[in-house]
């Protein structure tokens, strides 16, 4: 039996789960670029960040404002959560990584797993917080409610195939993020810099770049991508618990290495692959085959293609 | 010349005599069962120190070899299956199986670049995973393969309490381990593949066969962890559920040949003294105290020792690398680099 | 410089043992009680209300029978690495109650994996283990698991091991009965492919199947999964009017509501006792539970009990200032057994405390009166349903009436 209805329905469902892959895969991907490092810790600063969305909105009492005030909120926390996982992803680059710089990168990989665990400890405490969003916080352990601010209900009524707000969301909030990154690593003093030191960084130093500061603004920016996605994906999904950054992190940074790490546009295409095979594999086959076929999937593709689909081979870095 | 031990001999000579202090400390404070899980990874970290460590090729997903051989040793030994082969033969045949493995894995992937090749062998750590569960049929999926026997040395049985002869037989494992890795190091495949780290390209262009070598390295790390696996698996006389070998696994075995010291036999084994220590000896011994005093039994859940472990886990591996990035005990050739 | 950094660094990494603090020596006349559940991890908010339960019960009697102080230890079956139970870990902790002479009674494992692990170390020393969470069939009941269980657990030949939980074959059939009675005729059942999840979903598979209800379709999910919208998907294309799920909050049974809602899914939802706790309400959100969700339970839930159980739900209420879970019960329940078969027990050691712990009849618990039976199971078999109401769970009716 095929049925149209079901394969548009899947399509949206695996396009709106690949968007949110792909925008944390970015804040691989611009780690990755830079200075080679497989950043494990990324997906627990996501992680971080939707419980900080959820104390603010605690906080701040959103959920008994009005539809106006929600939308105001839902910016207040897209704002807020990147600016804390932004300066979260560059303090940690500050303490556990900088010092690292000169050493073997798999010191730095052991730095980052570290960093991981710290920041997952962080997040079941966090989660015991005694507040009414976290349940009272008695078992800080125990997955989240996320509130539903932006509402899961479906924009075309009745039909079969759903479009919500939570959708629209996903994408009204990724894709502008993504070209204003573009543009930015393209066009900007800061992008240029960025590159010249994923290029080289002796040689970018002795042009007078401020490499070590360069490369905090990139953990920054990562950091801050991590920030809005967690925003987006605790409105999509409306959970979130402190073990969350570990899955979120393993899918984004197989999307960034299908894709060609290093590579913007990869990482984006890399995150929407992985959805779309994920959606389908849970229609037309079985879920339990899910995972398999992803990486069997990425397997393939790195023998054809052995720097990802779009990633360069002959240049290492973006 | 006077012969001095190496760090290597003063390890296993201290191991030798744990069960012994054992006798004079309390029950509680026994060491002797945590040590066996240090054994435990320290063969894992080994296999993994061949590829990772000589070779140089990363590898995020160790604990799938390891699940294979744990699962070989099972479907041999047990006796709901046809074969039934016994301790002996089968933990052996868990080291070519565990090869094979290697080799159908690394054949169409050694070619690829460092950390590509690494989230290569991380898919194989959860695809083998996901076909241990979903086979059941052949595995028994999330039951586990139980009872597995326990070895035999002219009749006289081991059991899972049988705890000393247990402890000796490991160590014993073990040290020949180490000395099979000693010899690789010091062969003329171990001089290839410690080229193969510094330089793929100079090596090649020296007449080293890297495909080769790189593959010899990958089968026979497999090979190794296949082996850990089947021992552990006859440790506990189940394979455990197939979770018991996820990605969570492999991470702490590269955790410990970086802390130890990358690349050194002597570093492997310090790492998992260390860091396998740190989870089973220190920490659980240090809760287990504290709750048995009444410290942070309810209430938030930051009272309770229990919750501070993943950081303390985490921490430890930040100052570690942050103190001593080359590692604890650093090979001699290569102090200062990796 | 380098032999000072190892030497920080050892200094750092290498605690050494004695700094664990003294060993306080025993004195003379005090019994152990041990407990080892996964403690470290996600499960750690149900095994909290657990050992909550077990020192209240310790607490009760204060702390000591017939003279004999009773000790009770908190042992952790996970690890940091995995998070979750470690096998190596379970089976450290059960060699360590095995050895330690004063230990008479081991209390665990939550996970069954974990209890295959423990049993026969525990059945070779002779020591007690009395389970409040392991539903795996095959751990006491033949013919119900592989073929060589449960004998596979009891190397000694004796029996060690009980359980205060009815099993999932019981669990699985009471809730198709069920659905029936609810008026279902198509079902989609889903798992999370765990030992407890996938056994209790295939148990009401086959009772579905035998009660004429159509099973349109099986599958096991990825607990760890973001959401489960192209499973839901899947899902209403067949439009069943149940969806099964054999799992647990910590295996994201609250995702998997969220997800039916908001995919427009309209059926009934339906969950078996791993879901009986506020962290399945909280963590689903209650709109999406309320009046179209079904929970099963071994017991009766606590506003229903009567005597002893209410005693116990009162007492909970005011040393913990939390109403008590269905976990709490259960850890109750195994320490009340525990410490009344010790009271009775002719000699304070490991054999007499087992042979009192076997000959358990008519205890009245508070869950209800029942006795252990030949394999060691409870045999109460009373079973509850549920839903939920405005946020808060809500007694339907004793199944099997």
């Amino acid at each position: 039996m095929f049925d149209f209805e079901v394969l548009v329905q899947q399509l949206i469902t695996g396009l709106s789960n690949g968007m949110i892959i792909a925008l944390i895969a970015i804040g691989y991907t611009m780690v990755y670029g830079i200075i080679e490092l497989i950043n494990f810790a990324h997906g627990d600063v996501f992680m971080l960040g939707a419980f900080f969305a959820l104390t603010l909105m605690g906080v701040l009492g959103m959920e008994s404002w009005g539809p106006g005030g929600q939308a105001v909120g839902v910016a207040a926390m897209l704002v807020g959560s990147a600016l804390f996982c932004g300066a979260l992803n560059w303090s940690l680059d500050r303490v556990a990584y900088r010092a690292l710089r000169r050493s073997s990168k798999l010191a730095l990989l052991v730095s980052a797993i570290g960093c991981s665990f710290i920041c997952m400890n962080l997040g079941l405490f966090w989660g015991g917080l005694p507040m009414d969003v976290f349940a009272g916080g008695v078992a800080a352990a125990a997955p989240k409610d996320f509130p539903a601010l932006v509402p899961q209900v479906n924009l075309l009524g009745e039909s079969f195939i759903r479009i919500t707000p939570a959708d629209a969301l996903v994408f009204a909030v990724t894709i502008p993020l993504m070209v204003a990154l573009t543009l930015m690593v393209n066009r900007t003093n800061l992008g240029r810099a960025m590159r010249a030191v994923a290029q080289d960084p002796v040689a970018a130093s002795l042009m007078g770049i401020p490499v070590d500061r360069v490369i905090g603004a990139t953990f920054f920016i990562g950091g801050a991508l991590g920030g809005f996605a967690s925003v987006v994906y605790s409105l999509y999904n409306n959970t979130i618990g402190f073990q969350m950054g570990t899955r979120a992190g393993l899918d984004a940074f197989t999307a960034a290495v299908l894709g060609g790490i290093g590579s913007l546009p990869g990482a984006v295409l890399g995150g929407l692959t992985i959805g779309c095979v994920r959606a389908m594999s849970d229609q037309y086959l079985e879920t339990r085959w899910t995972n398999t076929i992803v990486f069997c999937i990425l397997v393939l593709i790195l023998i054809f293609r052995p720097s990802g689909i779009l990633g360069s081979s002959r240049k290492e870095k973006v | 010349m006077r012969w001095r031990p190496g760090p290597i001999v003063t390890i296993l000579a201290i191991a030798a005599v744990v069960p012994l202090v054992d006798l004079v400390l309390p029950a509680e404070l026994a060491l002797s069962e945590a040590v066996r899980t240090v054994f435990l990874y320290a063969i894992l970290a080994l296999g993994l120190n061949v590829m990772t460590g000589y070779a140089g090729m990363l590898n995020l997903g160790i604990a799938a070899f390891m699940a294979i051989g744990a699962y070989a040793f099972g479907i041999l030994s047990c006796e709901i299956y046809p074969f039934q082969l016994g301790f002996w033969p089968a933990l052996a045949l868990t080291i070519p199986i565990g090869a094979l493995a290697g080799f159908i894995l690394g054949a169409p992937t050694l070619g690829l670049r460092g950390d590509y090749l690494a989230i290569v062998t991380l898919g194989f750590g959860e695809i083998v995973q996901d076909i241990l569960k979903n086979l059941d049929s052949i595995t028994k999926g999330m039951q586990g393969i139980n009872p597995l026997p326990a070895p035999s040395i002219g009749g006289a049985m081991w059991t899972s309490n049988d705890e000393r002869s247990w402890y000796y037989l490991l160590l014993a494992l073990l040290t020949l381990t180490v000395i099979a890795a000693r010899n690789l190091e010091r062969s003329r495949l171990g001089r290839a593949w410690f080229s193969i780290r510094e330089d793929e390209l100079a090596s090649r262009s020296m007449g080293i066969r890297v495909e080769r070598a790189k593959m010899i390295a990958f089968a026979t790390g497999a090979a190794i962890a296949a082996f850990a696996g089947g021992l552990s698996a006859s440790v506990l006389s189940s394979t455990g559920e197939p979770n018991n070998y996820d990605f969570q696994v492999s991470i702490l075995a590269l955790c410990i040949i970086i802390v130890g010291g990358i690349g050194g036999v002597a570093g492997v084994l310090v790492g998992s003294l260390v860091m396998v220590g740190l989870n089973s000896i220190v920490l659980a011994k240090a809760t287990a105290w504290m709750a048995a005093h009444g410290i942070g039994s309810q209430g938030n859940v930051m009272l309770s020792p229990n919750n501070w472990k993943f950081l303390i886990f985490g921490l430890a591996l930040v100052i570690a690398v942050r103190i001593k990035p080359t590692g604890i005990l650093p090979p001699k050739l290569e102090r200062g680099r990796v | 410089m380098n032999a000072t950094r190892t030497a920080i660094l050892t200094l750092i990494l290498i605690p050494c043992v004695g700094l664990l603090g003294s060993h306080s020596a025993s004195a003379q006349g005090t019994l152990k009680i041990v407990s080892s559940l996964p403690r470290t991890g996600s499960a750690n908010a149900q095994t909290s209300t657990i050992v909550n339960g077990i020192k209240m019960a310790i607490d009760e009697v204060g702390g000591k029978v017939d003279g004999w102080t009773i000790a009770y230890q908190d042992m952790d079956d996970a690890s940091p690495q995995r998070g979750n139970w470690d096998p190596a870990v379970e089976a450290q902790n059960a060699n360590t109650a095995a050895k330690d002479e004063e230990v008479v009674a081991y209390i665990g494992t939550f996970n069954s994996g974990a209890a295959k692990v423990a049993i026969p170390i525990l059945n070779r020393a002779g020591l007690v283990m009395v389970s409040p969470a392991n539903t795996y069939p095959g751990l006491t009941k033949p013919g119900k698991g592989e073929a060589n269980e449960p004998m596979v657990y009891r190397p000694s030949g004796k029996i060690n091991y009980f359980r205060v939980v009815p099993t999932d074959d019981l669990q699985g059939v009471q809730a198709a009965n069920w659905a029936k009675d609810l008026g279902i005729h198509k079902v989609f059942i889903l798992h999370d492919r765990e030992l407890y999840g996938e056994g209790i979903a295939d148990v009401f598979k086959k009772q579905a199947e035998s009660l004429g209800i159509e099973v349109v379709g099986f599958e096991g999910i990825d607990s760890k999964a973001a959401n489960y919208r192209s499973t839901v998907t899947k899902i209403k294309a067949l439009n069943p009017d149940l969806v099964y799920f054999g799992g647990t909050t910590q295996s994201n049974a609250g995702q998997i509501a969220k997800d039916l809602r908001s995919g427009g899914f309209k059926g009934k939802y339906m969950v078996p006792d791993g879901c009986f706790e506020q962290a399945f309400i909280d963590a689903a959100g209650a709109g999406n539970l309320n009046d179209n969700t079904f929970i099963t339970f071994g017991g009766l839930p606590p506003e229903k009990l009567t005597g002893r159980g209410a005693q116990f739900c009162s007492a909970y209420r005011t040393k913990y200032s939390a109403d008590p879970e269905a976990y709490a019960a259960y850890g109750y329940e195994c320490a009340r057994v525990i410490l009344q078969a010790m009271a009775r027990a002719k000699t304070k050691d490991r054999a007499g405390v087992l042979e009192a712990i076997a000959a358990t009849k008519d205890f009245d618990g508070v869950l209800a009166r029942w006795s252990f039976d030949a394999n060691g199971d409870t045999s109460s078999t009373v079973m509850s349903g549920q839903t939920v109401h405005g946020g808060k769970f809500e007694f339907v009716k004793i199944l099997g009436d």
